[in-house]
């Protein structure tokens, strides 16, 4: 056999042996065939459009927070606010749940980041249509470029701008190193496989395509481009924007990045702050192993700026 | 800048003993991040394997790339190199080389002094490299993989591994031997 036979089978080789999609995806996963995500079942237990849909006029008084959740993840990284939360309180947490996500693995494969995004705008605008004026967001992890993107792309010229927004560990730029080359060695991969512990199988997807890594790529490259470039928020909007020391996942020099490239409507540079800690959405700590005391006073005060912001 | 001055003149004091010296600048993308342009230098030196063995130093810095004129971070890198040039006196030559080095990312804002914002750099690159005939110019085009000693969220997130460069020297000082 000549050089390029060797070639030509040494390329079909790799090309066969490549990962397509996981085999073993049992249905206690969130990626399994059976759908079990309550917020798709009973969107009224998440959604504030859902649960009040003639809202009167005190429900409209009230501040109303989207809480946008991360890659792979679901709405239960923000159910540590909602229970936070006082019911009867002057503001009201809607979670949303991204379009692609707490659906089947084949789903979460499918759906761009586009798609992901769908779902807070869905909400947005359902408030918006409901009367309601004060509406602020939160978004942690890939939430946070999410948000990022509809006030870049001026997503909010046409609609009422937010009151507040709050980024916790957002991922622009990631620390897994690897993740950068997922358009390389992705197709050979096939899938990242998460290790999970207890319960966190429910809520987060055991696999994650590399089509997905790469629309996340997509996404942090179109934010870093844009904050490159610099943008302002809309007139009125406030940004706090929380990191993680030393976050595993979303580095810690997304928020360098976001603090440099985005301004306040007047040119003011926005409000950040670092936490002294080693998680990723530090202010998720259940089904965590080890909270120590400092984290839970992480999160404490995350939640208690948060709540005061929305209090006003 | 004044490191630069200092290390320019360590470089230059090289000339008297080297064999082979090259100058030139260096064009580089880190893949899905920034380009860092820059200067390069190499040698190799009388009886050590003259022109195969060769030692370099290169400085590229987002300052002459991505962070000109946009809200990109500067962030300078520092690199010593030991190469291998195979097919000794031909004009197109594969070479294996070694990188050492440290990165520093200047994040400007006291409130980001505790965040990492610097990194020891270990890289293997593969470059192939053409020389001209005619004028003493040659390109080395090469890709390297830096390794990442710390654990995740322990160094800056604008170092990522996977980069590409184009380097273009000019000879400043050839000769010939009988080895």
């Amino acid at each position: 056999m000549n050089k390029l036979t060797y070639l030509a089978i040494l390329c079909i080789s790799i090309c066969m042996t490549s990962c397509g999609d996981p085999e073993d995806i049992s249905k206690d996963l969130l990626d399994g065939n059976v759908i079990f995500d309550a917020s798709i079942y009973q969107p009224e237990k998440f959604l504030v459009s859902a649960k009040y849909p003639n809202p009167t006029l005190s429900d409209l008084n009230k501040h109303i927070l989207i809480a946008v959740h991360g890659y792979s993840a679901t709405t239960f990284e923000w159910q540590e606010f909602q229970d936070y939360s006082d019911p009867n309180g002057p503001y009201r947490v809607s979670q949303v749940l991204l379009d692609g996500h707490g659906r089947t693995y084949s789903d979460f494969k499918d759906a761009t980041w586009n798609d992901w995004s769908w779902a807070i705008k869905r909400e947005y605008e359902k408030l918006e249509e409901l009367g309601y004026t004060k509406i602020s967001m939160v978004g942690s992890s890939t939430g946070g470029p999410l948000l990022l993107e509809l006030v870049s792309s001026g997503y909010f010229n046409s609609h009422i701008p937010p009151k507040n927004i709050f980024l916790i560990d957002p991922i622009v730029v990631s620390s897994i190193k690897l993740q950068s080359i997922a358009g390389i060695v992705g197709p050979m991969l096939g899938y990242v496989k998460k290790e999970q512990e207890g319960d966190e199988k429910k809520y987060w997807y055991k696999f994650r395509p590399h089509e997905t890594v790469n629309e996340l790529n997509n996404l942090m490259k179109l934010i870093r481009k844009e904050l490159e470039s610099g943008f302002s928020l809309p007139q009125g909007t406030y940004l706090k924007c929380y990191h993680s020391k030393h976050d595993p996942t979303a580095s810690s020099t997304s928020t360098v990045m976001i603090y440099k490239g985005l301004t306040t409507c007047s040119g003011q540079p926005i409000d950040v702050e670092i936490m002294d800690s080693e998680f990723h959405v530090f202010t998720r700590l259940a089904l965590r192993k080890a909270s120590t005391a400092l984290d839970f006073a992480n999160q404490e005060k995350a939640f208690s700026e948060m709540a005061s912001k929305l209090s006003n | 800048m004044k490191h630069l001055i200092w290390t320019g003149l360590f470089l230059i004091s090289f000339t008297g003993i080297s064999q082979n010296f090259n100058a030139g600048i260096r064009i580089q993308k880190t893949n899905g991040m920034y380009w860092e342009n820059g200067i390069s230098f190499q040698y190799s030196f009388k009886n050590l394997k003259t022109d195969q063995l060769y030692f370099g130093f290169d400085y590229v810095t987002t300052r002459w790339g991505s962070a000109m004129g946009s809200n990109a971070l500067k962030q300078d890198n520092y690199l010593f190199s030991s190469s291998w040039a195979f097919r000794k006196e031909k004009s197109f030559r594969p070479i294996v080389r070694l990188n050492i080095g440290y990165l520093n990312v200047d994040f400007e804002e006291e409130i980001f002094e505790s965040l990492p914002h610097s990194a020891f750099l270990l890289s293997p690159e593969f470059l192939v490299s053409y020389a001209f005939k005619n004028i003493p110019v040659s390109i080395h085009l090469g890709s390297g993989y830096y390794i990442d000693f710390a654990e995740e969220g322990h160094s800056p997130g604008t170092f990522q591994p996977l980069y590409y460069h184009l380097n273009i020297y000019y000879t400043l000082l050839k000769t010939k031997t009988n080895e």
